[in-house]
């Protein structure tokens, strides 16, 4: 991401210092001004959200969603972390009814345990990552309310299509994560995408991986 | 369509209904989980701003759309009329950005049109990519991503063409 950042960066950057410099400090800001926008409404729909998960945590609502989702996770992610299990069921569900504000906060919980306690974290939060990009919506709400508004004589026949859709660039993220995404320390021929990753891997060579591995 | 507009306080009422059923002390919880919002927000902000002030530098640069005409012969060559590109360019960087397009789209084209269907359908095969990486990985040490962005964005592209093809039959 570091890499991917500065050569977007410096690219865009560059075409800016030749064509129209004054630009630059206004273009920065803008987008640090819509992020702080971004966030103040990202504060509302986190205390609305978070608010209502408090309240399916402590009432038992979230351990029998993600059991129920259990199989599926488990496969999927390759965890077996009670805690893990349990915000990456909710993060699935959410995004399932099209509740995206919702699934946010169970997806960076998710992606935290997963780096401390997965046992192949660059694949789990891979596939974590890739899950979330490619949506899972079932209803696309937003898409059926907005051509009702645009005078839609059929506004929900979309739904096929999105939903042939999106099944399939998930199902196609969850395949070519599955066929690229290794971890360097269990598998060193795998395809090398990231450096940090792999210095990473020869800094603490940790076991961990094979020891699972074998249990499993 | 009606429906649709029930689950969400649905979701809300039966889950007050079932936590008292449970015998919680359901303002306590509730407020309890609001609290979480604000360090929530402050670890996000700073991933948040840097991806966004990038999104505006590409924007402002003038990059968006020399990779749009760079992209274009591709488009045609796939199926992807030229009137969405700016929508598929856009959606993996910019969830409000992308939602202007695809309103606009709508409003040109008219609802049920061909150019509208598929752009209905292209916007809703995936979701804001970048936003995903920069939020979800805001709290984790290390972010090491690009693998599954790369991945997103291939399949992202690809269920595009197919949604363009789609739309000409259903």
């Amino acid at each position: 991401m570091n890499a991917l950042y500065l050569l977007l960066f410096l690219l865009s950057g560059a075409v800016l210092l030749l064509s129209d410099p004054a630009a630059f400090l206004p273009a920065l800001l803008d987008g640090a001004s819509r992020a702080a926008v971004l966030s103040a409404s990202l504060l509302a729909s986190y205390a609305v959200w978070l608010g209502l998960m408090r309240l399916w945590e402590e009432s038992g609502v979230t351990r029998g969603i993600s059991r129920l989702l259990r199989p599926l996770s488990r496969r999927l992610f390759k965890t077996d972390d009670e805690e893990t299990l349990s915000a990456i069921g909710m993060n699935l569900s959410a995004n399932l009814l099209g509740i995206g504000s919702a699934a946010t906060p169970y997806g960076i919980r998710a992606a935290e345990l997963l780096e401390q306690r997965g046992s192949r974290p660059l694949y789990s939060s891979s596939m974590l990552f890739v899950v979330n990009a490619t949506s899972l919506q079932l209803i696309p709400t937003s898409v059926i309310a907005m051509r009702i508004a645009g005078g839609s004589a059929s506004a929900a026949d979309i739904l096929l299509p999105t939903l042939l859709t999106t099944a399939f660039s998930t199902l196609l993220g969850v395949l070519l994560t599955r066929l690229f995404v290794r971890e360097k320390k269990a598998h060193p021929s795998g395809i090398k995408f990231d450096r940090t990753a792999k210095s990473a891997a020869r800094r603490s060579p940790a076991p961990i991986v094979t020891a699972k591995g074998k249990q499993i | 369509m009606k429906v649709f507009a029930l689950i969400i306080p649905l979701l809300f009422l039966a889950t007050f209904l079932f936590a008292a059923a449970r015998k919680m002390r359901v303002y306590d919880s509730f407020t309890e989980g609001v609290k979480e919002a604000f360090p929530l927000v402050l670890s996000v902000f700073p991933y948040l701003a840097a991806v966004l002030m990038l999104t505006s530098l590409f924007t402002v640069s003038g990059l968006d759309e020399k990779l749009l005409r760079l992209l274009s012969p591709l488009f045609r060559a796939l199926g992807i009329p030229a009137e969405i590109g700016p929508l598929v360019l856009v959606k993996p960087l910019s969830g409000s950005g992308s939602t202007a397009l695809l309103s606009d789209i709508l409003s040109r084209y008219g609802a049920d049109s061909y150019i509208a269907r598929c752009a209905c359908a292209a916007y809703g095969s995936s979701e804001t990519v970048f936003y995903i990486g920069a939020v979800y990985f805001s709290r984790t040490k290390r972010k090491k991503f690009t693998a599954a962005l790369l991945i997103s964005l291939f399949s992202y592209f690809a269920s595009v063409v197919l949604c363009c093809a789609l739309c000409k039959i259903l």
